[in-house]
């Protein structure tokens, strides 16, 4: 490196900067995306472009001929060139077709082995390219990755002492336990009710900030995917989970994933808690759950019971809670009404949350 | 006395390798050796001293070196290889085939002999030398079991001149000049760069104009095509096509550049990144090959192709004086590094002479 040093960090962030603009206010459009790839004219693409997506060109290239003009421009002797050439070509042409004819073959077969025109159509890396940004980007749109989740949690993620309550009933469940993993740990609320009674435990969360703020606590706490958190860790590694409001933000297939996970990782005997809103409630499940567009999909109650004993856990029961604010009045005479308006109650405001609750089989 | 001789197949004026040939001449000479230059071809204009490489096989002894300068293939390196002298060869990189193909196919079938030429080389040859660090690591690629890199030797005297005034004059007024000087060659990518010039004038500078110094002779298909494009782009008018120049003319578009840009994605070395350094004009470059380790952090070094960044990067170190002072004081800074005296006794110890 030279003793002049420039800032090379800051000048390409800055050019990005630049580029990002002007694709903002749409000078960057897809008008000039369109000349920068405009193909050099007169001609077939610089093969060393090809040799960026072999396969797409290859396709293409199979159904080319070789194209030849003998016509010379030369003055005065160009006829007389050309001329040459044709009689050339006519004496070659018999002993070319069967060098082409023995390539054409070798050509077809060749492809037909690596199925190149059955399977990929050309520019087949840019498509796959494209395909794969847009799928990134579905995911992405689909929990709506890009809200300020900072704003959310401050209008719709709960207040912290109403929080604690719920959390308080299942803090006793891990009494004397050394090392319970919170999942999707949050604030750390949850955390520091395990801490207060003295029992071992630590979170992981996927945003960076709530691990900021739990580590601020004196919390211990990683940023991770969940799933990705319990398959690295090591055989009964822990002494009991608890997971409140994960399971609904998660894909069906990779709720199972998770429980075989746990049922590698944790101690025998050990407590699994996972808490999610109340599917049998049709409040809930008309409004209340889509509150959250990071929500996927509602889980019945007998539902997530069953995923807990197929998988092997004992114990496993339900347990409602959260009862919800507006109800039917059941202080009804008619006791064939308040059995309707009872049900009626169970039926459309039964109570917005529901834990399943399960253990480790001993040894 | 014993003697150092030289030997590329093509000297021609004006061309890096060529004058890092004869600028090598005069030092073997200063330090006491007899020293000559031998090719097949002398292009006109070029040194009169020239000699035919057919002397060689009258006049070389076992203890003088031969020093074989390898850009292309050529059935002569075969025969001089064979030579009873101590044989070194200077690797200047060949240009890999895939970049002529449909294009040149002459040029791309030398391009296929080269590379095998160079490995049929290896077990004749007692050091093997890369003008660059990319060089070095493809000589060893290539089969080689001594090698060692040391750095084209340019005299940068030569261009303590005055600019030439027409070219000044022309470039005199517009705002926005892009330069890339090299031959015109597909693996230069000059295509890239009339796209980019594309985007500019859309979307930064409707003036700005695009300099492309260099011979067209060797690759009339691509030039043609390049012309086209820029007729397809709109910008026909904009890209400005020199051919070769003279020195002064060279330093006057050098001087006057807004910027030096290179998209090239093949360079053994890259002469010109450092002629721009030397001349105060601020360099902005894709990674690619050799350029990296010869600009070394004196230039803006794109780590991809994106020809909207690469535009947008020239607009910056044309208009922000900051940083344009900065990248041309790191230029300076850089090409002290290829002091000719200093390059002169690497070169000296290296050939053990």
């Amino acid at each position: 490196m030279s003793d002049a040093q420039v800032d090379l960090d800051a000048i390409l962030t800055e050019v990005r900067e630049r580029v990002r603009r002007k694709r903002e206010r749409g000078i960057y459009g897809a008008d000039v995306e369109a000349l920068l790839r405009t193909d050099l004219p007169g001609g077939r693409r610089l093969l060393s472009d090809d040799m960026k997506d072999p396969v797409g060109a290859l396709a293409e290239a199979l159904d080319e001929d070789a194209v030849y003009d003998p016509t010379s421009h030369k003055r005065v002797v160009g006829p007389l060139i050309t001329a040459a050439r044709r009689v050339l070509i006519g004496l070659l042409r018999w002993w070319m077709a069967a060098i082409l004819d023995r390539q054409e073959r070798i050509n077809r077969l060749l492809a037909a082995t690596y199925d190149v025109e059955g399977r990929l159509a050309p520019r087949f890396g840019e498509r796959l390219a494209r395909l794969e940004r847009e799928w990134r980007q579905w995911r992405e749109h689909e929990v709506a990755a890009n809200l300020h989740s900072v704003y959310f949690q401050a209008r719709f993620g709960g207040d912290e002492s109403v929080i604690r309550e719920q959390s308080e009933q299942f803090a006793g469940l891990f009494a004397g336990r050394k090392r319970v993993l919170d999942l999707g740990c949050g604030r750390g609320i949850f955390l520091q009710l395990l801490a207060d009674r003295g029992v071992g435990g630590y979170g992981v969360d996927m945003d960076e900030r709530m691990v900021a703020r739990c580590r601020e606590r004196g919390l211990e706490a990683f940023a991770q995917e969940g799933l990705a958190h319990l398959e690295s860790l090591p055989p009964r590694s822990i002494d009991g989970v608890y997971a409140r409001h994960i399971a609904e933000h998660v894909l069906p297939g990779d709720l199972v994933a998770m429980l075989r996970a746990l049922r590698r990782a944790l101690q025998p005997g050990a407590p699994v808690v996972f808490v999610t809103p109340n599917a049998a409630s049709l409040s809930v499940t008309g409004h209340t759950f889509w509150l959250d567009p990071g929500h996927l999909r509602p889980i019945p109650p007998e539902l997530f019971s069953f995923y807990l004993e197929v998988e092997g856990f004992t114990g496993v029961a339900v347990r409602t809670f959260q009862p919800s604010e507006e109800r039917l009045d059941e202080n009804v005479g008619d006791p064939k009404v308040r059995e309707n308006v009872r049900l009626l109650n169970r039926t459309l405001f039964g109570d917005r949350d529901y834990a399943v609750v399960g253990y480790q089989p001993d040894a | 006395m014993t003697a150092v001789h030289q030997f590329h197949p093509v000297l021609a004026p004006g061309d890096a390798m060529s004058d890092h040939v004869f600028a090598l001449r005069a030092r073997f000479r200063e330090w006491g050796y007899a020293s000559e230059a031998y090719a097949v071809e002398a292009k006109p204009g070029v040194d009169g001293e020239t000699r035919s490489y057919r002397e060689l096989f009258r006049s070389v002894r076992p203890e003088d070196t031969l020093v074989l300068h390898f850009s292309m293939g050529h059935e002569v390196f075969d025969e001089l290889a064979k030579l009873p002298a101590r044989r070194v060869l200077v690797f200047h990189n060949v240009t890999p085939p895939e970049f002529f193909v449909g294009l040149n196919p002459h040029a791309a079938a030398h391009a296929r002999l080269g590379i095998r030429q160079l490995q049929r080389l290896a077990p004749s040859i007692d050091l093997a030398v890369g003008v660059s660090e990319f060089n070095r690591r493809a000589l060893e690629a290539a089969g080689y079991a001594r090698t060692a890199c040391v750095p084209i030797l340019v005299d940068w005297s030569r261009y303590a001149i005055d600019p030439d005034a027409e070219v000044r004059a022309l470039l005199a007024g517009i705002h926005s000049k892009l330069l890339f000087v090299g031959r015109i060659s597909p693996n230069k990518r000059q295509d890239e760069l009339i796209r980019m010039l594309a985007y500019y004038r859309r979307c930064i500078d409707p003036e700005a104009i695009l300099v492309l110094v260099g011979s067209h002779r060797d690759q009339p298909q691509y030039y043609a095509r390049l012309r086209a494009l820029a007729d397809a782009l709109g910008v026909a008018s904009a890209v400005r096509f020199t051919g070769p120049v003279s020195l002064p003319q060279l330093v006057a578009y050098y001087r006057a550049a807004s910027c030096f840009v290179s998209l090239s994605e093949h360079e053994g070395f890259g002469v010109p990144l450092l002629e721009a350094m030397f001349l105060g004009a601020p360099v902005v470059a894709l990674d690619a090959a050799a350029v990296g380790e010869t600009v070394d952090g004196a230039a803006v070094l794109l780590p991809r192709k994106d020809l909207a960044e690469a535009a947008e990067a020239c607009a910056l170190v044309n208009e922000d004086l900051g940083w344009r002072a900065a990248l041309v004081d790191a230029g300076h800074e850089r090409v002290r590094a290829f002091d000719p005296d200093r390059t002169a006794r690497r070169t000296k110890d290296v050939l053990g002479l």
